[in-house]
């Protein structure tokens, strides 16, 4: 980690000390394009002081909506430099998500692309209360002040950050599936991401010399490693677009010519590389540590990828969001045959673990409970959500005026006899399918709002021991019921694609528990017996 | 096949499949079916099995690349040049 240019409280600091340091050093790679540290501070001081301009103050929220690109990490500075937090807005969701985050946490500027022109004008079509694009064209049929790149190059550079600006303040915020039907915003100050960036740079030994992959997209807390803690160590990091994110064989041969030494992404986007990226006959000798998060890694497949890669040390990274990552474990060698969970692990730094019983009552060590945490990493709470935020966290009393706010994770977890904790399930319907983070409420909550359905159950079914998908099955109301294909593009116009289910059954009643309530283990068990058949 | 009915046909076949995600789109032949979310990694594999299945082929892995699979006319041209090759183990 750089020391050098003074103990750095904002990420942006991260940013500018590496570009003092290291002003010639690679920062990001994207295919054949490439920005060093000295011309991505550079970049976005520019853009930084563009978006002053433009009126933007401490404390805004601004966004940015466009694909993996060099430019949506200036975004990501420019935006803090200029005193504002970046929300990363998913460049594949509907339009209707769009602007529901765009009216949830005031959004009036957007770093966006020519790409999302369409986009952009239903999103004006939709009245939301943009002023600023930067990033595209002047053109009529937007509406709305647009400023090309040309023009954020040829500005001077913004100052460094003003002495008003504390790490207690917002940097960013990240929107994630929420039960209640809308998404939430979980944010984060510059402390809590800085606070995880400098855990992780220190214990992965990351330094100028690492080249680190950027799987994720922005809008994934993953991503705050891959950027942050590669700028604390003055590292470089390799972008990887969404197009290649989904072809094995090419995401095989990146690693091997930008010669990667740290990865992190999801157990699914490894285990694609395992089964057709053709790994045995790659050069990934540079690969000194591979980072993984998001959901249980199967160990038969952990086992094989760790065989490919001997030189590499592996780690099991745990932690919702509003954590960033608050357990890890180092995995020792896998047996081939090995068919028990890996362990999330134990604590990181600075951080302080509780499992507690249904009365929030701490549980004897090796019972089973709910996993709460404490730490410098976690969030301050939901954008503009006090109830969420309040029900969020067990507060602790101390010694006044502290008090201990623990983050209620919502996982059940238990202590192994080495002291590792199992990740054992959930307490509520929150899934993840393929590290995609899904709240099966959500899903159920935008099908009611249709107006020919009565009733609506969602469950997961399990395809094999790799994946599972998401099923649904409607009452209809009475009259002309809709079909499952006029559901299903109601839902993609709604929900992310990994969360509209893979299939929507018409039905005349839902299964009941002896409670009355929807029973939905039968709906699974009997979508399994009919596809076995 | 001459390239562009296997442009029609992959077409044919996108616009059925994305409509069954209620994903309906007209494909152009140059436009990213990646980057796009147009098709995701699941839909790679279901799109690389219907091709080996429609056209009687053997794509094997390591040919599922960025250069041959990012729009409809490099897949023709992929099959194409396929077409011309003898079939080479390994």
């Amino acid at each position: 980690m750089i020391t050098r240019g003074g103990f750095p409280y904002l990420l942006p600091q991260l940013l500018d000390t590496a570009a003092e340091c290291f002003p010639e050093r690679e920062a990001l790679r994207f295919f054949d394009q490439s920005l060093t540290y000295e011309e991505l501070a550079g970049r976005s001081s520019s853009l930084a002081r563009l978006l002053v301009e433009q009126g933007v103050k401490k404390g805004d929220r601004v966004g940015f909506y466009l694909e993996k690109s060099l430019e949506a990490v200036v975004a990501i500075y420019g935006i803090m430099k200029a005193g504002a937090a970046y929300v990363p807005v998913d460049p594949l969701a509907p339009v209707s998500r769009v602007a529901f985050i765009i009216q949830d946490c005031g959004l009036r500027h957007l770093v966006s692309s020519e790409t999302k022109s369409s986009q952009l004008r239903q999103l004006l079509d939709r009245r939301v209360a943009l002023e600023s694009v930067v990033g595209v064209e002047a053109k009529e049929s937007l509406p709305v002040r647009c400023i090309t790149w040309d023009e954020v190059h040829q500005t001077p550079p913004k100052a460094a950050a003003g002495a008003d600006a504390t790490e207690m303040d917002l940097a960013y915020i990240l929107y994630t599936s929420g039960s209640t039907g809308d998404p939430k915003g979980v944010m984060h100050t510059h402390r809590s991401a800085l606070s995880f960036a400098q855990w992780a740079a220190e214990t992965f030994r990351l330094s100028c010399e690492d080249r680190l992959s950027n799987h994720a997209p922005y809008h994934f807390d993953l991503t705050i490693l891959d950027l942050f803690a590669g700028a604390a160590a003055g590292a470089s990091t390799v972008i990887i677009g969404e197009d290649v994110a989904r072809l094995p064989a090419s995401l095989a041969a990146l690693i091997s010519e930008e010669r990667l030494s740290v990865w992190y992404s999801v157990p699914f986007a490894l285990m694609q590389l395992l089964q057709r990226g053709r790994l045995e006959s790659r050069d990934l000798s540079a690969l000194r540590c591979v980072l993984f998060a998001g959901e249980p890694f199967p160990p038969k497949h952990l086992s094989q990828l760790m065989r490919l890669l001997p030189h590499a040390a592996f780690f099991n990274l745990y932690g919702p969001t509003e954590t960033n990552v608050c357990t890890f474990y180092e995995v020792p060698a896998v047996p081939e045959d090995e068919e028990r969970p890996l362990p999330i692990g134990g604590p990181c730094s600075n951080t302080e673990l509780l499992v507690v019983d249904g009365e929030d009552r701490a549980v004897a060590p090796g019972e089973t409970g709910e996993l709460l945490v404490r730490s410098a990493a976690t969030m301050p709470g939901y954008w503009n959500r006090p109830e969420q935020t309040g029900r969020a966290f067990l507060r602790r009393s101390a010694t006044p005026p502290f008090e201990q706010l623990f983050y209620r994770t919502g996982d059940l977890v238990q202590q192994d006899a080495d002291g590792h904790y199992q990740f054992l399930g959930r307490k509520d319907r929150q899934v993840k399918v393929r590290g995609f983070r899904i709240e099966l409420d959500e899903i159920e909550v935008a099908l009611l709002a249709h107006a020919q359905v009565e009733e609506a159950a969602v469950y997961l079914r399990p395809n094999g021991e790799e994946t599972v998908s998401i099923e649904t099955a409607v009452v209809a109301k009475t009259g002309t019921p809709p079909t499952s294909l006029e559901l299903s593009r109601y839902l993609s116009d709604r929900l992310p694609s990994y969360a509209v289910p893979n299939s929507i059954l018409i039905v005349d009643q839902l299964p009941r528990t002896s409670t009355g309530k929807i029973d939905r283990r039968t709906l699974r068990d009997r979508a399994l017996s009919a596809r076995s058949t | 096949m001459p390239t562009h009915d296997v442009k029609d046909v992959l077409k044919n076949y996108l616009h059925e499949e994305l409509d069954e995600n209620g994903n309906a789109v007209e494909v152009r032949e140059d436009d990213n079916l990646l980057a796009n979310g147009i098709i995701d990694s699941l839909g790679v594999l279901k799109l690389v099995s219907f091709i080996e299945h429609q056209f009687k082929v053997q794509i094997p892995d390591e040919d599922v690349t960025i250069k041959n699979f990012r729009c409809l006319k490099d897949i023709a041209s992929y099959l194409e040049t396929k077409k011309q090759q003898p079939e080479v183990e390994g």
